[in-house]
C-alpha cells in the first residue's frame, strides 16, 4: 500500500516538473521580452538596389546611386533631412522628367538641404518625421503641384 | 425588535414595488418615443444615428421637421446629394419650405460643381417675394469668386451683400480680378542675374541666400584654382558651380509656380473659413435650446 501510494506520489512529481522543465523561462528569453525596438527602420532596408533599368542613361545613373547608397548613404545612417531623400529625388526627378530637367532639380534640391533655417516654415512633415518634398511640385507643371500647408502631416509609403 | 424589522421590510418591498402595468405601458420603440431620441442624438452631433432613426420615425407618418432635420445632418456629415434630395422632398405646405429652398442650394454649393449650382440657381428663377431672396444672392454672387467664369462689374457684385460684408468681399474680389502671383519668367530672370535673387523674389530669403553663397563659393575656387594652374579642380569646381546656378535658375521658376499654389490655396482657404463664419448665409435654426 505504501509503495503504491510511493509511486502515486513519485508519478504526481513527474508529470508537474517535468513540464515546469521544460516550458520554464529562461533568464534571456524573459528579459529579452522587454527588448521590443519602437525606433523606426531605417529607410535604406526598403531601398530598392534593382539594376532593372532599360534606358543606358539610368542604367547608368541607378547604378552610381546604388553604390552610393551601398557604400556612403547607409553607412552614413538615415541623415537626409527631406523625403524622398536628395539621391531618391534626383532618381525619380530623372524618371518623370529627362536627364537634363532631373539634374537641375537635383541641384535646385540640394540647394534647398543646405538652407538650414527655412524649412520648418515651408514643407509638411512626412510620417517617418522627414521634410516632406515630392519631385512633383518641381516639374514645372502648374497642373502637378498640390501645395500642402506646412502644419500637415503627409501619410508617405 | 425583530417583529418591527420584519414588517418594515415587508412594508417598504410592498409599497415601493414596481406595477408590472406600468412597465409594461412604456413603450421605448414608440414614434414619439423615437423622436425623443432622434432629437437628443442630433442635439449631441450624432447625425449619423440621428438620420437613421428620424427615418425610422417618419416610417410612422410624414412629419416636416424630421425630414428636414434628415436634411440637415446629412448636410452635417458632408452627403450633399443626399441632403439635397431631402430638402427638395419638404413639402410646400411646411412651415420649412422656404428654408429647405435655401438649404437645397447650400447643399448643392457645397458639392464644389459651381457651374451646375450656378445653373440650378437660376433655373429657380427667385424673385423678390422669396422670403430668403437676398440671402440666396448672396451665396450665388459669391460662387463667383470659385468659379473661372468672368465676375460681374465691383459694383453689382457687393451690391448684393451688406454693408458689414462689404469691405472682407470687396478684398475678395481685388484678389480674384489680380492675385499677387509671382512670374516664374521673372524669378528666373532674376537668379540668372544674381544667383539666389529668384528665390528671394519668390519670398524664400534664407534659400537664396544660400543659393548666392553656394554659387559664389564655388566660382571663387574654380577661379583660384584655374589662376594657380590647378586645372582639373578648376574644371571640377567650375562643372559644380554651373550646375548649382542651373539648378538655382530652374529652382527660381518652380519656387514661384509653389509660390502661386500656395496663394491660391490660401485664398480659396481663407474663402471657405469666411463661409462657415457666416454659415453659407443662410439663417441659423436653434433646434437644439
Amino acid at each position: 500500500m505504501e509503495n503504491k501510494f510511493n509511486a502515486l506520489i513519485f508519478s504526481l512529481l513527474i508529470i508537474f516538473l517535468f513540464p515546469f522543465a521544460i516550458f520554464a523561462q529562461s533568464e534571456n528569453s524573459k528579459w529579452g521580452k522587454a527588448d521590443y525596438s519602437y525606433q523606426m527602420p531605417d529607410k535604406f532596408e526598403h531601398r530598392d538596389y534593382n539594376f532593372k533599368e532599360k534606358n543606358p542613361g539610368r542604367f547608368i545613373l541607378k547604378s552610381f546611386l546604388n553604390a552610393y547608397w551601398y557604400f556612403i548613404s547607409d553607412v552614413d545612417g538615415d541623415n537626409c533631412s527631406f523625403d524622398p531623400t536628395c539621391s531618391h529625388f534626383f532618381l525619380l526627378s530623372v524618371k518623370e522628367t529627362n536627364i537634363v530637367q532631373g539634374s537641375l532639380m537635383f541641384f535646385d534640391r540640394f540647394t534647398r538641404d543646405m538652407d538650414i533655417f527655412g524649412k520648418i516654415n515651408r514643407y509638411p512633415f512626412s510620417s517617418n518625421g522627414h521634410y516632406y518634398d515630392p519631385p512633383s511640385l518641381y516639374m514645372l507643371k502648374k497642373d502637378s503641384i498640390k501645395y500642402i500647408p506646412p502644419s500637415i502631416i503627409v501619410k508617405n509609403e | 425588535m425583530n417583529k418591527i424589522l420584519f414588517l418594515l421590510i415587508i412594508f417598504s418591498t410592498i409599497s415601493f414595488s414596481q406595477e408590472s402595468n406600468s412597465a409594461k405601458s412604456l413603450n421605448l420603440f414608440s414614434p414619439q418615443n423615437i423622436k425623443k431620441f432622434a432629437d437628443y442624438l442630433f442635439c449631441q452631433h450624432d447625425y449619423i444615428r440621428a438620420s437613421i432613426e428620424y427615418e425610422d420615425f417618419l416610417k410612422s407618418g410624414y412629419n416636416d421637421t424630421a425630414a428636414f432635420k434628415v436634411g440637415m445632418a446629412n448636410l452635417e456629415m458632408g452627403n450633399f446629394s443626399i441632403a439635397s434630395k431631402k430638402f427638395s422632398n419638404i413639402s410646400k405646405i411646411s412651415v420649412f419650405y422656404n428654408i429647405s429652398k435655401l438649404e437645397y442650394l447650400r447643399a448643392n454649393f457645397r458639392t464644389g460643381n459651381f457651374n451646375y449650382y450656378r445653373n440650378l440657381y437660376e433655373s429657380e428663377n427667385l424673385n423678390r417675394d422669396y422670403k430668403y431672396f437676398f440671402e440666396a444672392r448672396e451665396l450665388y454672387n459669391f460662387s463667383y469668386l470659385f468659379s473661372d467664369i468672368t465676375l460681374p462689374q465691383k459694383k453689382n457684385f457687393l451690391s448684393s451683400f451688406t454693408k458689414e460684408e462689404q469691405p472682407r468681399l470687396n478684398q475678395f474680389y481685388d484678389w480674384k480680378i489680380n492675385p499677387p502671383y509671382k512670374n516664374p519668367v521673372t524669378a528666373a530672370l532674376l537668379s540668372t542675374v544674381i544667383p539666389g535673387l529668384g528665390k528671394i523674389y519668390t519670398q524664400n530669403y534664407s534659400d537664396g541666400i544660400f543659393a548666392f553663397i553656394t554659387v559664389g563659393l564655388l566660382g571663387y575656387l574654380a577661379y583660384s584654382d584655374f589662376h594657380a594652374n590647378h586645372n582639373f579642380r578648376g574644371w571640377l569646381f567650375s562643372a559644380l558651380g554651373a550646375g548649382f546656378y542651373g539648378g538655382n535658375i530652374y529652382g527660381s521658376a518652380a519656387s514661384a509656380q509653389i509660390y502661386n499654389a500656395k496663394i491660391s490655396f490660401q485664398f480659396f482657404n481663407d474663402l471657405k473659413n469666411y463661409l462657415e463664419d457666416h454659415n453659407y448665409f443662410v439663417p441659423l435654426i436653434n433646434f437644439c435650446k
